[in-house]
């Protein structure tokens, strides 16, 4: 079994890579995948908070290059899903404590026994992001509709693209807002598109749960009626290779809005 | 002649001192204080018994200081002799000092804790137990029960004494560590336990059975006690790491995302919320205590627990309330318990 590894990235901090991470990687683990996620921001580790894993990290990426412990002794097993591991990083340590080639062997490794092995990057361009591409062949840029994180973005896609390693690469917008989208007050995805000329993998709404389900430890796509949890699940889809439509996020909201849809589909049938 | 007050002076008291060299340094703790710069000095010796060489010494200090002694009283008459052959004005004290008893006390005092440390720790004689199983300690809880009423009985007439020592063994540490074991429901500890099992396969290696000795016990207590210790006042917040190799003192919280390692004991005077490993170099003695423990994992040397998960919230959760608590090993696991107001 040779695993596909894909680095989940962006530049600009706060737009949702780790967030993306555990729940793409969940999704995947539920659709019987066997799923590893490895953490490399060093120092500022979050992954784990989002698993609810940090009491069960003995061991960390730091102590599998310092052969203080084997590769499968560090590998966090999920709570819930036995197919979902984490491989979690130090934070005590800062980022020059792994190097690219460690990385890659560690992928290496791992692509032995999983189907996909998720790096989540740290922010920036710098040794942190280097390592987390080292061992990718694929990558996400996760993206919102905002100027700042789409120039980031562009930077991200411009070094990607330089990376011999690097053979495909899609773009995630996250914290879509349609009503304001709707109202020329953000970037449509068109926008963004046309600006970053990537291929689109998924569009994830703005979503209040997201922040509970952060707090809770428990990524969002457990939850089926979240409509950011479904989309998460559709990209999970996706990158296994099923046709997914994107899903609809103009659907109006509020009580009035869903009494008038429930009429109007009535009327719809009786036609 | 008792001078209470001088002009533009003030009275140094050393009668504590019986050396010079002791003397020496009291004065010139004191008599670097900015007040008592340029004053006279009324110097009050105690029984120590000063030469003219020893007195000329503190003479000089004295001036070296911008001072000057006004007049000494002292308790000897060998300093009363020296003083007036240097022509400085001296009283002899007919009532002389008493030289203090701190020694005979000390004594007493640690004769005392030695007897208390047998009683808890269990000489030949002890009453106190390990035990093997709840049955016996039920078993034990009846008899010290019994026992007591008895006492109370029979020893009435004796008084206060035997009241005190009755107390003392009521509240010695490892009876009420069992008793609490017992009698705590509280979510927190059930759930703990129930999940160390669990958690102590993490590590993949079988732990290894760990006899609760009580001579082990005592002895590496006394060489906890030796070891140094890590004195830290402030927060430890996420990613900073300490290690000691001696016990560790913390005045402040250690925030999760920290992790604090020591070979020896570890207290936190403050929320625990990091990682924290005592007995790092397989002390299986050792403890962790923590004015709130909310620790994301405790470890004591190889055994290992985390916090449950029905309480795993990643954010701080703030408290009104801090119950001390105390974590060691019981039975090759992590026991919390409450550390009792004594």
């Amino acid at each position: 079994m040779s695993g596909r590894v894909i680095v989940i990235t962006s530049g600009k901090g706060g737009v949702g890579k780790t967030t993306t991470n555990a729940n793409i990687g969940t999704a995947l683990a539920r659709m019987g995948k066997k799923v590893v996620m490895i953490d490399t921001d060093l120092g500022l580790r979050n992954l784990d908070l989002l698993l609810g894993l940090e009491n069960r990290i003995v061991y960390t990426i730091v102590d599998v290059v310092e052969e203080r412990c084997k590769l499968k002794q560090a590998l966090v097993k999920d709570k819930k899903n036995p197919n979902l591991c984490l491989l979690a990083a130090a934070q005590t340590r800062d980022k020059s404590a792994v190097t690219q080639e460690q990385l890659k062997e560690i992928c290496e490794k791992l692509q032995k026994d999983y189907d996909f092995i998720l790096v989540d990057c740290s922010a920036g361009i710098e040794q942190g992001f280097q390592n987390a591409v080292a061992g990718a062949s694929e990558a996400i840029v996760v993206t919102t509709p905002e100027m700042s994180a789409v120039r980031d973005a562009d930077r991200i896609i411009g070094l990607l693209e330089a990376k011999e390693e690097i053979k495909s690469y899609k773009l995630l917008l996250n914290r879509v807002r349609p009503n304001l989208i709707k109202s020329n007050d953000m970037m449509s995805v068109e926008d963004v598109v046309e600006i970053l000329s990537a291929e689109l993998i998924g569009i994830i709404p703005e979503d209040t749960g997201i922040i509970t389900s952060t707090n809770k430890g428990e990524p969002i796509v457990n939850d089926e009626k979240s409509l950011a949890g479904q989309a998460y699940n559709n990209v999970a889809r996706r990158i296994i290779g099923e046709d997914v439509p994107f899903l609809n996020l103009e659907e109006p909201q509020g009580v009035m809005a869903k009494v008038k849809k429930f009429f109007s589909g009535l009327i719809g049938k009786e036609k | 002649m008792d001078k209470g007050y001088i002009e533009n002076g003030f009275i140094v008291d050393v009668s504590n001192a019986n050396k010079t060299s002791e003397i020496i340094y009291e004065l010139s703790r004191i008599l670097d204080l900015p007040d008592a710069q340029s004053k006279k000095v009324c110097l009050k010796l105690g029984n120590a018994d000063l030469s003219t060489t020893e007195l000329t010494s503190i003479k000089a200090l004295v001036e070296s200081m911008n001072s000057e002694i006004e007049f000494i009283t002292t308790g000897s008459n060998v300093t009363a002799k020296s003083a007036e052959e240097m022509e400085i004005e001296v009283s002899v004290l007919e009532n002389k000092v008493p030289t203090p008893e701190f020694d005979a006390d000390r004594e007493k005092i640690n004769k005392e804790l030695e007897k208390a440390l047998d009683k808890i720790f269990g000489d030949d004689n002890s009453e106190i137990k390990t035990f093997a199983q709840e049955k016996e300690l039920k078993e034990y809880k009846e008899e010290v029960k019994s026992d007591k009423v008895d006492k109370s009985v029979t020893d009435s007439n004796i008084g206060e004494i035997s009241k005190e020592q009755q107390i003392d063994t009521d509240n010695s540490p490892l009876t009420t560590h069992f008793s609490l074991n017992e009698t705590n429901n509280s979510q927190n500890l059930d759930d703990f336990n129930s999940e160390l099992s669990d958690a102590n396969k993490i590590e993949g290696e079988d732990i290894k059975e760990i006899d609760f000795n009580l001579d082990d016990l005592r002895k590496s207590l006394r060489e906890t006690e030796k070891l140094p210790t890590l004195y830290i006042q402030r927060t430890l917040r996420s990613g900073q790491s300490i290690s000691s190799d001696g016990n560790m003192v913390i005045i402040g919280d250690v925030n999760p995302g920290s992790e604090i390692i020591a070979k020896g004991d570890i207290t936190v005077w403050g929320i625990l919320g990091g990682i924290a490993h005592a007995g790092s170099d397989g002390n299986k003695y050792a403890r962790i205590r923590a004015l709130k423990m909310n620790a994301i994992q405790l470890r004591i040397a190889d055994v290992f627990a985390r916090r449950p998960d029905s309480i795993n919230i990643p954010y701080i959760q703030k408290t009104d309330t801090f119950v001390p608590e105390e974590a060691c090993i019981r039975k090759k696991q992590i026991v919390i318990s409450k550390i009792h107001e004594v």
